[in-house]
């Protein structure tokens, strides 16, 4: 409650200025509510990290540094459009969490101020820009989730490699995000790509076969998670952290990766340019990218694994880690091509018919 | 009493006051309404050289643009057909056959749920229903591998959404025409299905061209149901420009799209004016209204009837229960155990959201109240220059769909000299320019049932100007006022499509927490806050029905509150 506190008092004496102005009945004066929303101590952020993630780490957060936060959450998408919408008129210092393809789009727009944490030191060079616009706080890499009953009922075993999922059985049962709306989406294209060695043609053939299997594009990363959850889908290509939150809530699924590998998104932070409380941003930086924040990630069941090397993943993620094997993005390609990209994969395998 | 004084100042011609009141509302309107309109136009159609129709015709021609246009104009029109049609039998059912009352309130009751539920209800419960694993599909069915996703279950979802328009639109209408006709005809020998055919239907026609349109320009700006359920091979043009912003960045390919949208839009609220304009009111004639014959319906098909509506209404039932299981139980569909954990997190979590759009909310209504009055007045009453202009502006973000007005804020104030972003009165703002003509139709509605002269009456036969203000016009006024205010409260605590552009750090509603809930996975604080939302909505609603009851002179009708 958090940015209650901070708000509850804002609220106080805005209602009482609002009973007056009611009074007046006058609508003259409605375009002069404002709320302090800028005061020394309050931080504004917008979080790509759900709410579930994000609050406990924010709670954290001002305990340890007395300073308020408010944040609300967006998509990547939409928390990308709303901070280059908002360049000339920055409503927010940080931007928190959400995989680094969405911070390198950010980067080409210019809308992060460069800003180096201590922390930055010890992490490995795809975890932090060379320039300092943004540092990785958590990394997740993307899992095959299927439905333990869908399995069962199909006589199939768990995905083990990406041509398991052009099954016929798989048909109309597949659930994954929009290219357009979504970063776990981008990120999967490219681990495709980068599977093909960056052919395109060839990743887009494999892409445009398996659009016959899927149901639906999710708006969001973790959209189809709960269909499959609940075997309104029978799989899809998600991140592990929203793959094990759905086992956490009880769902019945399946975690399982392709043996030709798999990508993996760090998940990032950075300072926003023209932030107006910079110093405020530039404390929550450091603390999000250093042990403190992090080795809070296994208590409160948030399954990233950690970014810093300091911080031990917890045995559970570990073990299932095993398994997998995990490939690099080249992240300076990505971010020069996403565009492009994306825009073939609408045209060529969201609009195929 | 001074509230009596300026308005007997108000009445004389040329008064000071009229003059400004009116030089205000233009302003207004040229701010929230032309300004913002001018602006997405601006920014859709120029490029660093200038104004330039390229991105138009580029957009015409992509053909997935296409696609989109006419996915909408065929859900539009399939919405517009099965709504109206649903409704009409509703109003029929109601006002024709021997239902007992308890069943009536019950249809009531539950036409009612979907005009004031929040945007992804019925969508949710859609898919938990009619999905692959779907409790009616696979459990009741025992199909495999159904397909929720595409246009019969969008279709569905809107025309359940959005029939109890065509109900609340057919209901009077049919109450009020006919009945006498139909005794005389039936008196001349005429069977039960003549009657229906030649007088009922025939003279129901208007009414039903006019439920069509208001379903049909719903549906065209519906955003929320497509969202969840038009799937990847039906995509529709409201949807497809939001993803254009809010996927692509792509603020221009946005304002393009719903360029496109403006052309049907248009089209309906001209046809919609054309027709509205030729409805007669009933008026205060002091004569009795013949009631509604009883013996129009046979018995069997007065039964099959209702037997055919509570079926319906039971469906309803049915998504809402779903909905409210979803809210109480751990996780649906693989964790029953009943909690009340998400209630929990609303309430502690999801308080901001719930402050803020109570306060806009609580806000918006006396100003939208306030507004629809004074307009609804100014337009009915008086004479000024530009008043026809002022009619249709003040209707302009009423009858687009909500994805443009939204899109057009998000331009407009999000730069010098109007900077309103991250402020509520950029909320407040769209809520009462967009919401507020419901209170301006009905003012306009109420004051044609009286004529002025009565006003002059009650003058000439002695009665002070207080007097008249209190027993002529303020009887009449007051409905109108609450009628407005209370449609500006249901849809600030509900409407998600033009908002949802316009939230920010310090203000977010409800609804758009709903739709990031659904998103990541929450479904369980997504229904709560529907449930609280329906709770607030039926109690304040309630609460105001029981004013506006107690304050609407006996024999004056107030016309369908039209969403």
């Amino acid at each position: 409650m958090i940015a209650s506190k901070s708000r509850r008092f804002a609220n106080l004496t805005f209602s009482r200025g609002l009973s007056r102005r009611t009074l007046l009945g006058s609508m003259l004066a409605a375009p002069l509510i404002a709320r302090p929303a800028f005061a020394d101590d309050t931080l504004n952020a917008y979080s790509i990290w759900p709410e579930n993630y994000a609050r406990p780490m924010m709670e954290a957060f001002e305990k340890a540094s007395g300073i308020h936060v408010k944040f609300i959450r967006f998509s990547s998408g939409e928390a990308l459009a709303r901070v280059t919408a908002e360049k000339n008129n920055p409503q927010v210092d940080v931007l928190f969490g959400g995989p680094v393809e969405t911070f390198t789009a950010g980067q080409t727009q210019g809308i992060f101020e460069a800003y180096t944490p201590p922390a930055a030191a010890d992490l490995p060079a795809r975890f932090k820009d060379k320039g300092g616009a943004w540092t990785a706080i958590a990394d997740d890499p993307l899992v095959f989730m299927t439905n333990t009953q869908f399995l069962k009922q199909n006589n199939l075993q768990a995905p083990a490699s990406w041509d398991d999922l052009l099954n016929p059985a798989y048909k109309n049962m597949l659930q994954m995000a929009d290219a357009r709306t979504s970063g776990t989406a981008v990120t999967r294209i490219f681990s495709i790509l980068q599977v093909h060695n960056r052919n395109e043609d060839e990743a887009f053939a494999y892409m445009k076969k398996l659009r016959q299997n899927v149901q639906l594009y999710t708006k969001s990363g973790g959209g189809g998670t709960l269909p499959v959850g609940l075997g309104q889908a029978g799989g899809g290509i998600f991140f592990i952290v929203d793959a094990l939150f759905t086992r956490q809530q009880g769902y019945d699924v399946q975690i399982s990766f392709p043996k030709e590998g798999i990508g993996s998104a760090a998940e990032c932070i950075a300072l926003i340019k023209g932030a107006r409380n910079p110093e405020a941003g530039k404390k929550l930086i450091d603390w999000a990218t250093s042990p403190a924040m992090q080795s809070l990630l296994a208590p409160n069941k948030i399954n990233f694994i950690p970014a810093n090397p300091k911080v031990e993943t917890e045995a559970g993620l570990a073990a299932i880690l095993k398994a997998a094997n995990i490939i690099e993005i080249d992240d300076t390609w990505a971010g020069a091509n996403r565009q492009r990209i994306v825009q073939r994969w609408v045209a060529e395998v969201l609009n195929a018919t | 009493m001074a509230i009596a004084n300026v308005w007997t100042r108000w009445r004389s011609a040329g008064d000071p006051l009229r003059a400004f009141v009116v030089a205000v509302l233009w302003l207004l309107l040229a701010l929230f309404v032309l300004y913002p309109l001018v602006e997405l136009i601006g920014r859709a159609l120029s490029d660093d050289s200038g104004f330039t129709l390229a991105p138009l015709t580029a957009a015409i021609n992509s053909r997935s643009n296409l696609r989109a246009f006419a996915n909408s104009l065929l859900l539009a029109t399939l919405v517009g057909v099965c709504g109206t049609f649903f409704g009409f039998l509703f109003a029929f059912t109601v006002e024709r056959t021997r239902a007992p009352r308890f069943w009536v309130r019950l249809l009531d009751v539950a036409t009612l749920l979907p005009l004031i539920s929040p945007p992804f209800t019925t969508s949710i419960a859609f898919v938990f229903s009619f999905g692959p694993r779907g409790f009616i599909t696979h459990d009741l069915l025992g199909m495999n591998n159904a397909s929720v996703y595409g246009l019969s279950s969008t279709l569905a979802a809107e025309t359940l959404t959005y029939f109890p328009l065509a109900y609340m639109a057919l209901r009077p209408m049919l109450a009020g025409i006919g009945g006498d006709l139909e005794e005389m005809a039936f008196s001349l020998g005429s069977s039960r299905w003549r009657v229906f055919r030649t007088v009922t239907l025939s003279l129901t026609v208007p009414g039903l061209a006019n439920a069509f349109l208001l379903l049909f320009a719903a549906s065209l700006a519906d955003f929320a149901t497509p969202l969840i359920l038009a799937g990847n091979d039906f995509p529709v043009l409201p949807t497809e420009a939001y993803l254009q912003i809010t996927g692509m960045f792509d603020l221009k390919g946005g304002a393009v799209l719903s360029l496109l949208l403006l052309v049907p839009a248009g089209i309906v609220y001209l046809l919609q004016h054309h027709v509205v304009g030729r409805r007669r009111y009933v008026t205060m004639t002091g004569k009795g209204r013949a009631s509604a014959s009883q013996n129009s319906v046979a018995p069997w098909a007065g039964a099959a009837l209702m037997a055919f509506c509570l079926t319906a209404v039971l469906f309803i039932l049915y998504l809402y229960a779903l909905l409210l299981i979803a809210s109480l139980v751990t996780s649906f569909g693989a964790n029953h155990t009943l909690t009340l954990a998400h209630y929990r997190v609303i309430f502690t979590e999801g308080l901001p959201a719930i402050e803020d759009t109570l306060i806009i909310a609580l806000i918006g209504m006396p100003i939208g109240g306030l507004y629809g009055v004074v307009v609804g007045y100014l337009v009915a009453r008086t004479e000024f220059i530009g008043r026809p202009a002022m009619e249709i502006v003040t209707m302009l973000n009423y009858a687009l769909p909500g994805t443009i007005v939204g899109i057009a804020y998000l331009i407009a104030f999000n730069q010098p000299p109007f900077l309103l972003t991250g402020t509520a009165a950029i909320i407040i703002a769209c809520y009462v320019f967009r919401y507020s003509p419901t209170g301006i139709r009905t003012t306009v509605a109420l004051l044609q049932q009286i004529d002025r002269s009565i006003e002059e009456a009650s003058f000439s036969l002695g009665a002070s100007s207080f007097m008249t203000f209190r027993r002529i016009m303020l009887p009449l006024i007051m409905p109108a006022f609450f009628a407005g205010l209370s449609v500006v409260f249901i849809r600030s605590m509900t409407a998600i499509s033009a908002t949802i552009f316009l939230v920010s750090i310090n203000w977010t509603l409800i609804t758009v927490r709903i739709l990031e809930n659904m998103t990541e996975l929450s479904l369980g604080p997504a229904a709560a806050f529907s449930v609280f939302v329906i709770l607030v909505v039926v109690v304040v609603t309630g609460v105001l029905n029981k004013v506006l009851r107690r304050l609407t002179a006996p024999g004056l009708r107030l016309p369908a509150v039209e969403g």
